[in-house]
């Protein structure tokens, strides 16, 4: 199933500085058609910034980000729309249209982006939101959901486009601890169905169970990119070993 | 950061003004060598009279047959002058500040408005010879009869005259002891003497006439002022020498048949004196008998209000995305546009539409008003609605992008809507002061609700209640439009609570 010669996507010597600061140092990175990739790290570490370059939301300041064989930062602006609805985000704070219901929230860019029929893409919004288990919120406005409907809401939202590849920036540190669950339930069953995911995470034991590999992230580097199983038990770099002993005893 | 750059496009608009200002006067100056004046009149059969009609008799508004129209005896003069070149008299109304750039600017063609030739005017126009040689009075109060004789019996007191007339620098030079209160409007005067904001007011002896005539409880006394006795003339262009010269035999003929005394007076008086009883004259009076003038005014705010309030939201809305886009020239010069806009008054801007671009393109008085009033209020509305689009979350913008949306569906169909209800209260108060402030285009002339209740002031002799009146009405449209605000408003919310 995975594909071992072009990857989904990939960087080529990714570079992003924020004036003085290089945040992104020259980074190369492959992901597979089906693999999931946790990406963990200090704060700081640059991980949201990593993400959004991946869908040029950042536009990097040197390298190449590639979606299969397309640079994207060759593209044009429009070429660059297009392409970003192969490529789905979940945001931390869900960012769901407040002024909207949830269906408006789910069908406003394929209708408005891809011109699509309205019945045909209300069904498509119903049968993904009972996926998240939200069926009977489609009426609801976002004000009225709690943070981990909010947050299925949005994962249904990025799945309308049908994505290739699905980012996720710290989807569950927003969220009340009781909430947590749920939405990682949702995520976990997209990666059993193997949608590509890019996940930036605390949450460990989604990390260790669900992630084919762990990309750890520090100093503006990946310092390793090594199976679940391996990096838990023996990680290779200091300052893994010091991220892990830090995020474990809390 | 940003700041400094947009005073290099500022810097530009004001040389350009300055341009069109200096270039245009020396083509005035040339003109006058070979100046073809009455040909240029008799070619278009109009003659085109600048007048301030608040000034009886001079000039006054009657309401004859429902239409209100400019009588007096300057209106007789230049009818009289008129009939000489053959032509039909057209009568423009504006306030008596604007009649000299008016006619420098060839709104109108002469200006007679009881205007004194005085050698400050003299340097900007020319004047014909006077038509009518009038002495100083002063107004007062019924009850003060005996303790005011003259401006010195005044010493400590106030007296009040029209800001710029005669009599204004004729209080100023020689009243010192006195203080001296100015107002654009006779009427305003008379109100102020009434309710004793002054103690007296120095009009000349005709206007003295009128005004005891038609309001109760004033008298008129010698002003005592010493006076070159400056007469009223017609003033032209500077240089119109041929219309001068037709101006003056008319005036000849005038003076010497004593046409005013005889004739023009007589008639006049008429308009002034046709209520003989007090009970009919009351009735007259009566605010009813001017709710005609009343609805029109409000029509003409209605019109110029919503359409400057559509158009102001229109370019308001176009400015703030220019001021937003990528493109740097396109920030600037918008940048630059509301910097300017709202830090000028919107009187003179006003007054440059319609005078200045006149030089170039002669546009009507509404259309000025509407176009100086919407352009204003775009400033003002960019700057709201940019301060919206800057308060939705970033992340709002990140969502719709990453769903594939283009920067244009992003801000149409989830900023905007969203950053619209936010600024929704500020921009029904902007609308609301757009409706206020639109009451400045009467200066140029419109005939909105201010503009009208001078009208019925300087009709009745009323002063007070036009403005109660003129109040309710501006009361009555801006609460209903801040009432239906709100109601949008309600319907809108619903999603945010
Ligand atoms: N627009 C920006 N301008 C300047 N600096 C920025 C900008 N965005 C991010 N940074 C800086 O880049 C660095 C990396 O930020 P980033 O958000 O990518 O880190 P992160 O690994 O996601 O951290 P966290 O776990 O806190 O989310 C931080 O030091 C941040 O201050
Ligand atoms: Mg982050």
């Amino acid at each position: 199933m995975i594909n071992q010669q072009t990857p989904l996507l990939s960087t080529e010597k990714l570079t992003k500085t924020f004036g003085q600061n290089i945040i992104l140092n020259q980074i190369d990175a492959q992901i597979y058609q089906g693999q999931v990739i946790c990406l963990i790290g200090p704060s700081g570490a640059g991980k949201s910034t990593f993400l959004r370059c991946l869908n040029l939301l950042d536009k990097p300041t040197s390298g190449s980000v590639f979606f299969k064989e397309q640079d994207l930062t060759t593209l044009s602006d429009k070429q660059l729309d297009d392409l970003r609805q192969k490529m789905g985000m979940v945001f931390q704070q869900f960012n769901l249209f407040p002024n909207m219901t949830v269906l408006d929230n789910l069908t406003l860019a394929p209708l408005k982006v891809k011109q699509l029929s309205e019945p045909q893409m209300i069904a498509k919004a119903q049968s993904l939101l009972h996926q998240v288990g939200l069926s009977a919120k489609k009426e609801a406005f976002p004000a009225n959901l709690s943070g981990g409907q909010q947050q299925r809401v949005a994962i249904a939202r990025a799945l309308m486009m049908d994505p290739q590849v699905l980012l996720f920036d710290e989807p569950t540190s927003a969220l009340d601890p009781e909430m947590v669950g749920e939405v990682l339930k949702v995520m976990q069953d997209l990666a059993q169905k193997g949608m590509t995911m890019i996940v930036v995470t605390h949450e460990m034991g989604f990390a260790r169970n669900v992630a084919d590999q762990i990309w750890f992230m520090a100093k503006g580097k990946i310092q390793e990119m090594t199976p679940p199983e391996q990096f838990f038990q023996q990680p290779q770099t200091v300052r893994a070993q010091e991220f892990l002993t830090k995020i474990l005893a809390s | 950061m940003n700041k400094q750059k947009y005073w290099l496009p500022v810097l530009g608009i004001f040389v350009a003004l300055i341009g069109c200002i200096t270039i245009n006067t020396p083509i005035k100056a040339a003109d006058t060598i070979h100046e073809n004046y009455v040909q240029k009149i008799k070619a278009k059969k109009e003659l085109v009279m600048g007048t301030s009609p608040d000034f009886p008799p001079y000039e006054f508004v009657k309401n004859i047959h429902g239409k209100s129209t400019v009588v007096g005896l300057d209106v007789e003069v230049g009818q009289e002058i008129a009939s000489d070149l053959g032509v039909k008299l057209v009568v423009e109304r504006m306030d008596f500040d604007s009649l000299l750039v008016a006619l420098e600017t060839g709104k109108v063609d002469m200006v007679i408005s009881g205007m004194n030739n005085t050698p400050q005017r003299a340097k900007s126009v020319s004047f014909s010879k006077n038509y009518y040689q009038s002495g100083q009075d002063l107004l007062i109060r019924q009850a003060d009869i005996h303790r005011y004789h003259n401006y010195r019996s005044l010493s400590n007191r106030t007296i009040g005259a029209q800001t710029g007339s005669i009599q204004y620098s004729l209080v100023k030079q020689q009243a010192k002891k006195a203080k001296l209160k100015g107002m654009d409007k006779d009427n305003d005067l008379i109100l102020a003497l009434q309710t004793h904001k002054i103690d007296a007011l120095a009009v000349d002896t005709a206007t003295a006439k009128a005004f005891i005539q038609n309001t109760n409880g004033l008298i008129r006394i010698p002003s005592g002022f010493k006076t070159s006795s400056a007469g009223s003339a017609v003033a032209f262009p500077k240089g119109a020498n041929s219309l001068v010269q037709v101006a003056n035999q008319s005036i000849t003929k005038i003076r010497k048949n004593d046409l005013i005394n005889k004739v023009y007076l007589p008639k006049v008086s008429k308009y002034m004196t046709n209520h003989k009883s007090k009970k009919d004259r009351q009735k007259a009076n009566s605010m009813w008998a001017y709710k005609d003038f009343f609805l029109a005014g409000i029509g003409y705010t209605l019109m110029i209000s919503a359409l400057s309030v559509c158009l102001g939201l229109l370019l308001g809305i176009f400015l703030s995305l220019m001021r937003l886009s990528k493109n740097s020239w396109a920030k600037k010069i918008a940048g630059a546009y509301i910097e300017f806009v709202r830090g000028t008054p919107l009187m003179v801007q006003l007054l440059f539409i319609y005078f200045g671009l006149g030089i170039v393109v002669n546009i009507p008085a509404l259309l000025s008003g509407i176009i100086a009033v919407s352009l204003n209020s775009a400033a003002y509305v960019a700057e709201v609605i940019r301060s919206g689009i800057n308060s939705i979350n970033v992340g709002q913008k990140e969502a719709a992008r990453s769903l594939g949306m283009s920067r244009q569906l992003t801000m149409r169909y989830v900023i905007f809507p969203q950053a619209i209800q936010n600024i929704w209260p500020a921009l029904g108060n902007e609308f609301i002061s757009l409706i206020k402030e639109s009451s400045i285009v009467s200066v140029i002339g419109v005939k909105d609700l201010i503009y009208q209740s001078r009208l019925v002031q300087a009709d009745t002799y009323r002063g007070v209640m036009p403005l109660v009146i003129t109040m309710i009405l501006y009361f009555i449209i801006t609460f209903s439009l801040s009432r239906s605000m709100k109601y949008f408003e309600r319907k809108m919310g619903h999603s945010n609570d």
